[in-house]
């Protein structure tokens, strides 16, 4: 069943690159854009790091939601399923 | 309506407490059949009473003073869930505030809970949400549109002030036209995207969604400018819209049509915008007719780029760290773009899509940029066709259509906003006022002019 959804998703989701490929056939070759202006601010200043006092905090929150952890309180992951 | 109720809160005859414990009654009333909102903010009612002891010491009343505002779930909002609706991050709850609601805060805005969506924002209907479909409350029984589907039905259904949508090909746009409400999408890079968790990181803008234009121009102004700490904004200085909306006049404005939109537009939602376009002509504006030949490209382009975007964005979502494995539990729509984003990405085919994709985008841009240099906006519809009932099968492609309309602008990252033109068999029908590049004041006051006559 998860085999067979998956197949029809992957062919569904090709039906719009096939559509894509025939909509753009007669048009001219251009210069790629991958962002819409070209004036962004793309250098950032050094800012000031946020205090330990924050820091702390954000990890205790962030604790909170981890999947699991260890006795120390640090972060557990299962080993993944592609190095098993 | 926006600024009648901030005048009431400025005046002291209505209390934050009072604005919030009314829409808190709202929703729970209401949210049930809606089901605009996945989360309501516990805190809520203690913040709106923190504020008004920090009126009575005479402090500075910020520019949201006592609103009562809505976050779309894929924003970050410290201490509740971000869930983008789906199951990948249901127990995921912030542990900080995104850039715009830190913003909103500091407006002594209040947040009243996280609107429902489309999963991963990857919808144009609001029924692809791991937490349930939303109703239309403009329309019921039909689809609120999407993906900012819960801030477009609670604006119409008046369970909040204001929301902050997100818009990647049309998903604060989609839903304002199909809910009878204002939406808009900034130009790219005016708001900072911090906080938020990507869809297409080259397409999405934080927006506003309200129940008229000055509540959306409003939280706009208070959302919009540079964050030192993202590379990919414009520097630009903070403009105030709300002020300037007063006496909107749009007598000599050149106002672009294109013919192309009734060609891809059902008539019976062409009519309602070319009454639309005619009274803009009444209020002494020149109708321009402006060419987009390849507006129907725009679409097939853009789903090759968001995919690809969408693919690198979920990776992270390896179940390691937080929440679950991505493709193990989530929807069909999000399944599609991920599959779709890696075969595209795969180094054989990058020049054949994806690179190619990124010329068409080029070839929309200088389209629009072409037609923007005649005119100071461009108006036509949002949405090809009505809302479908909730429910009906649609295929993919049948539900990218919905999107026709609205990509261009993001795939040239223009401004763009929708406001209330008619309707059609009692469904409303938005009209889309596309502006340039920073042209956020013009788009505003055409909205707000229509607005007043309308």
């Amino acid at each position: 069943m998860a085999e067979e959804r998956q197949k029809e998703i992957e062919r569904s989701a090709e039906e719009i690159v096939e559509s894509f490929v025939k909509a753009a056939e007669g048009l001219p070759s251009e210069r790629e854009m991958y962002y819409s202006q070209e004036a962004y601010n793309v250098v950032r200043p050094d800012g000031k790091p946020s205090s330990s006092e924050e820091r702390t905090e954000f990890r205790k929150r962030f604790i909170k939601i981890m999947p699991a952890k260890d006795e120390d309180g640090n972060l557990r992951v299962e080993v993944a399923k592609w190095v098993k | 309506m926006t600024k009648a109720k901030l005048d009431q809160l400025r005046s002291g005859e209505l209390s934050p407490v009072e604005n919030v414990r009314r829409a808190l009654e709202r929703i729970s009333k209401l949210n049930p059949k809606i089901n605009a909102f996945i989360e309501v903010n516990n805190d809520v009612v203690a913040q709106a009473e923190a504020l008004e002891r920090k009126l009575k010491r005479g402090k500075r009343a910020g520019k949201l003073a006592g609103l009562a505002i809505g976050i779309k779930s894929n924003i970050n909002v410290n201490g509740l869930r971000a869930t983008c609706a789906s199951r990948t991050l249901e127990d995921y709850v912030a542990a900080y505030d995104a850039e715009v609601v830190k913003r909103v805060l500091a407006e002594d805005g209040i947040i009243i809970g996280v609107n429902n969506m489309d999963e991963f924002a990857c919808g144009s209907s609001g029924e692809t949400s791991a937490f349930g479909v939303t109703d239309n409350p403009a329309a019921p029984g039909r689809i609120p549109g999407g993906s900012s589907s819960g801030g477009g039905a609670a604006i119409a259904a008046g369970m909040c002030d204001l929301c902050l949508g997100t818009d990647t090909g049309g998903s604060i746009r989609n839903p304002a036209s199909h809910c009878g409400v204002v939406g808009v999408k900034p130009t790219y890079g005016l708001v900072p995207r911090q906080g938020l968790i990507d869809l297409g990181m080259s397409l999405d803008q934080i927006g506003p969604i309200a129940s008229d234009v000055y509540g959306a121009a409003l939280l706009l102004e208070v959302i919009a400018g540079k964050n030192q700490n993202e590379c990919v904004m414009l520097d630009v200085p903070k403009v105030s819209y709300a002020d300037k909306l007063d006496g909107a006049d749009i007598k000599g404005m050149k106002i672009g049509v294109s013919p192309q939109f009734s060609e891809i537009t059902d008539s019976a939602v062409m009519d309602v915008i070319d009454k639309s376009i005619e009274t803009l002509g009444d209020l002494g504006a020149e109708i321009v007719d402006v060419e987009l030949p390849h507006i129907e490209e725009a679409m097939p382009a853009y789903y090759l780029i968001v995919s690809v975007e969408f693919f690198s964005a979920t990776r992270k979502f390896d179940g390691r760290k937080y929440g679950k494995r991505i493709e193990d539990v989530c929807g069909d729509e999000v399944l599609r773009r991920i599959l779709r984003g890696r075969y595209i990405s795969q180094k054989e085919y990058r020049g054949k899509y994806y690179q190619r994709a990124l010329q068409v985008r080029t070839i929309i841009r200088r389209e629009l940029m072409a037609a923007l240099e005649k005119v100071d906006v461009i108006v036509g519809p949002t949405v090809p066709k009505l809302p479908h009932k909730l429910g009906t099968k649609l295929t993919p492609m049948e539900m990218y259509a919905y999107d026709y309309l609205t990509i261009p602008a993001n795939l040239a990252g223009i401004c763009g906003g929708v406001v209330k033109a008619g309707k059609v068999n009692g469904i409303p029908v938005g009209l889309q006022v596309q502006g340039m590049v920073l042209g956020e004041e013009q788009v505003l006051r055409v909205m707000r002019a229509f607005e007043a006559v309308s």
